[in-house]
């Protein structure tokens, strides 16, 4: 090490909290900006991974924004509702396979989503304790939503209506945890999944109750008349699905007229893919097919422009900091004039002077840099997870 | 500084990478027999028949059961969704196939394409919630394969199935299903000759399981709900006496041996049984046979 750089360390190891000071300032004011950018690229990412596996969503036509939210992070609003004869249309076309969706019920704060078992095939979720849906009134638990709610296979969960003024006409359903998925690092961790048929139970168009042609069920029935009985307004219906009154659940009118939410359809192929996009494009047609990807570029962008904006703002940040660390630096060579002096009187060229307070100004900034660079690796290698834990999961 | 510009490096590569999920290959297109699973025996004969070699059939159900009628449990319900194909006989047959979770894509309904020929059950309840309420659908019969023509349009639905699930193996189905068809239209025109030789004679059916058999060999039958294992009420039998005034029938169609007072009974009254089993269960190991032998006894009967 030279005489200037020894002196220079000398100096901003025995300046220890003045330097931490500096060094401190200008590691952050070099990290935040690049930070934000791999955090801001990152999450990104992680929104892109989801909708770039999920190839295309069907629905109502209205916002795209939200469709796409409801049907990959079950984060918003339930979309209009479709009918279910529209997931047999794609299927029949031969070009896609149709994953219906049923959103907006509840149990306690956690989603409840009606689809088919070619979902979690979609999704690569597997069950991690228990079994999957086997039955009516069963449903599997996403691994965060198992652990906030506290349950297990065996265990039961009690939906909860849409809304609080759905007071007539959809009453909870007891349903039985069938298994646990193993984590995934996606929306279903929070979500509770049931059999599309639960769904529908859960809002009210199907459900069971007493034999009504059973001599026991007299006491429900307001009218007979040949074949064809009418029950009373007040007749019971089961809360829970059982094997004991599972035979009595039924639904009153056609599969194809009953509700779904959303479809996600996995095309055979990309000439499929462009197919069925061509197939949804007439002006009256009721039903929009997106491409989860592009509506996510499209709010990516918008938050990019933020992130711009944002890192613009740091920068001028940055600049006030660096003109108040140069600040300090000359107030600092001005109250060291005395030992400036000293240094010169000993012999020191003002040139060598000028060396051991330049080596000070470069060792504080490298020392900053070689901060910010790891905090930015720490930030690449666990900001990822920590999207996954806090933001999307 | 060095330390400082590959830090700054690294910084710029990307990320991470997007992670790509495509849909795994169909794993039943490529490797191993198809899995197949039947929710009744002449389903399975047909697959297998169709199949040979290159589908193995399952079919779960107790040999002891009405597999019409029959819940199964949870841990079979998952035994079907492993399956490749799921083959369903339609008409409301297996009704716990609307309460379970299977695979859509693995499901076939081999009747959907003659819905429209559906018969349906007369005396069936119907109901309905409040004055206006939507009403329940009236049940159709759902022994569809007793016309040996609905059951040769099921064949062709499952071999179709079979074909699209794998297509390397279409023409072993295309064979298959050339074999059950002429096997089925030869049970056809053997169940046909026979009608022909009753002719308009009236004919008892124990149970409301022959509608498709008396519709498609215009047989002039009417249903009891007499069950061969049980003893006929005095009621019951009043009710026969009855009906036999008007319906002069001297032959009784039974799905399994009736107990034997009840046919000595019936034969009393100048009624013989013969049976003719739906073998919606597993009738022995060959259906096919199962079914020449209801023709043979049939045939019998009539000579």
């Amino acid at each position: 090490m030279s005489g200037a750089a020894y002196l220079a360390w000398r100096y901003l190891l025995h300046h220890r909290i003045k330097t931490l000071i500096l060094v401190l300032s200008i590691a952050l004011i070099v990290f935040l900006p690049i930070g934000l950018r791999v955090l801001v690229r990152q999450s990104a990412a992680q929104l892109t991974a989801r909708a770039e596996a999920t190839p295309l969503v069907l629905g109502a036509r209205g916002s795209a924004l939200e469709l796409v939210l409801a049907s990959l992070y079950f984060d918003a609003e339930p979309p209009p509702s479709i009918a279910y004869a529209e997931a047999t249309r794609v299927d029949e076309s031969s070009l896609a396979e149709a994953i219906p969706l049923h959103l907006g019920f509840r149990t306690r704060d956690k989603p409840i989503v009606g689809t088919t078992l070619e979902y979690f095939e979609l999704r690569g979720l597997h069950v991690a304790a228990g079994r999957m849906l086997a039955v009516l009134g069963e449903c599997v638990v996403g691994a965060r939503a198992a652990a906030e709610l506290g349950v297990g296979p065996g265990d039961a969960l009690v939906s909860s209506p849409e809304t609080v003024f759905q007071l007539a006409g959809v009453y909870p359903l007891k349903m039985r945890v069938a298994g646990v998925l193993a984590p995934s690092h996606t929306p279903d961790d929070g979500a509770v999944f049931v059999d599309l048929k639960t769904a529908w139970i859960i809002a009210g168009l199907g459900h069971g109750h007493r034999d009504l042609a059973d001599a026991k069920a007299q006491t429900d029935v307001a009218a007979r008349e040949g074949g064809r009985i009418t029950a009373k307004a007040s007749v019971v219906e089961y809360n829970e699905i059982t094997p004991e009154n599972a035979a009595s659940f039924h639904f009153h009118g056609e599969q194809a007229e009953l509700p779904i939410s959303a479809i996600l359809a996995r095309p055979r192929d990309a000439k499929a893919r462009a197919l069925l996009l061509g197939r949804y494009q007439a002006p009256d047609e009721p039903i929009q097919v997106l491409r989860p990807t592009a509506v996510m570029d499209e709010l990516l962008e918008t938050v990019v422009t933020v992130e711009s904006y944002a890192v613009a703002a740091v920068g001028a940040v940055g600049v006030a900091t660096l003109a108040t660390a140069g600040l300090v630096f000359l107030l600092s060579i001005r109250l060291r004039r005395r030992e400036i002096e000293t240094l010169v009187k000993i012999g020191g060229s003002r040139a060598s002077v000028a060396t051991v307070l330049l080596s000070e100004v470069v060792g504080v900034t490298l020392l900053g840099i070689v901060l910010a660079g790891v905090l930015t690796l720490v930030t690449s290698r666990f900001g990822e997870a920590a999207i996954r834990r806090f933001l999307l999961s | 500084m060095r330390l400082a510009a590959l830090l700054l490096l690294l910084l710029l590569l990307p990320a991470c990478s997007p992670e790509s999920q495509a849909p795994a290959p169909d794993a039943a297109a490529t490797a191993g027999p198809l899995v197949v699973y039947t929710v009744n025996a002449p389903l399975g004969w047909m697959a297998q028949r169709i199949g040979g070699e290159a589908v193995e059939v399952r079919f779960p159900a107790p040999a002891d059961v009405d597999p019409a009628l029959w819940s199964p449990e949870s841990e079979t319900v998952a035994a079907y969704q492993g399956g490749d194909l799921i083959l369903l006989n339609g008409a409301g047959y297996a009704g716990w196939v609307a309460r379970a979770t299977l695979r859509r894509r693995a499901l076939l309904d081999t009747s959907a394409g003659f819905q429209d020929r559906l018969i349906p059950v007369e005396d069936a309840t119907t109901h309905q919630h409040g004055p206006k309420g939507d009403h329940s659908h009236g049940e159709v019969a759902f022994t569809t394969w007793l016309d040996a023509t609905l059951a040769a349009e099921q064949a062709r639905a499952v071999a179709g199935a079979l074909a699209d699930t794998r297509p390397a193996d279409a023409e072993t189905f295309a064979t298959g299903l050339a074999g059950v068809e002429s096997d089925l239209a030869e049970l056809d025109h053997r169940l046909a000759d026979a009608a022909a030789s009753l002719g308009e004679a009236p004919i008892l059916f124990s149970h409301p399981v022959y509608q498709y058999l008396g519709r498609r060999y215009r047989l002039n039958g009417r249903s009891l709900h007499w069950e061969p294992d049980a003893h006929p009420g005095a009621g019951e039998w009043r009710s026969l006496e009855a009906l036999l005034r008007e319906h002069p029938a001297r032959l009784m169609l039974w799905e399994a041996e009736p107990v034997p007072s009840t046919a000595q009974r019936l034969k009393a009254l100048g009624v013989e049984s013969v049976v003719f089993a739906p073998c919606g269960n597993r009738c022995g190991d060959d259906w096919l046979g199962a079914m020449q032998d209801n023709a043979a006894r049939l045939e019998a009967a009539l000579r």
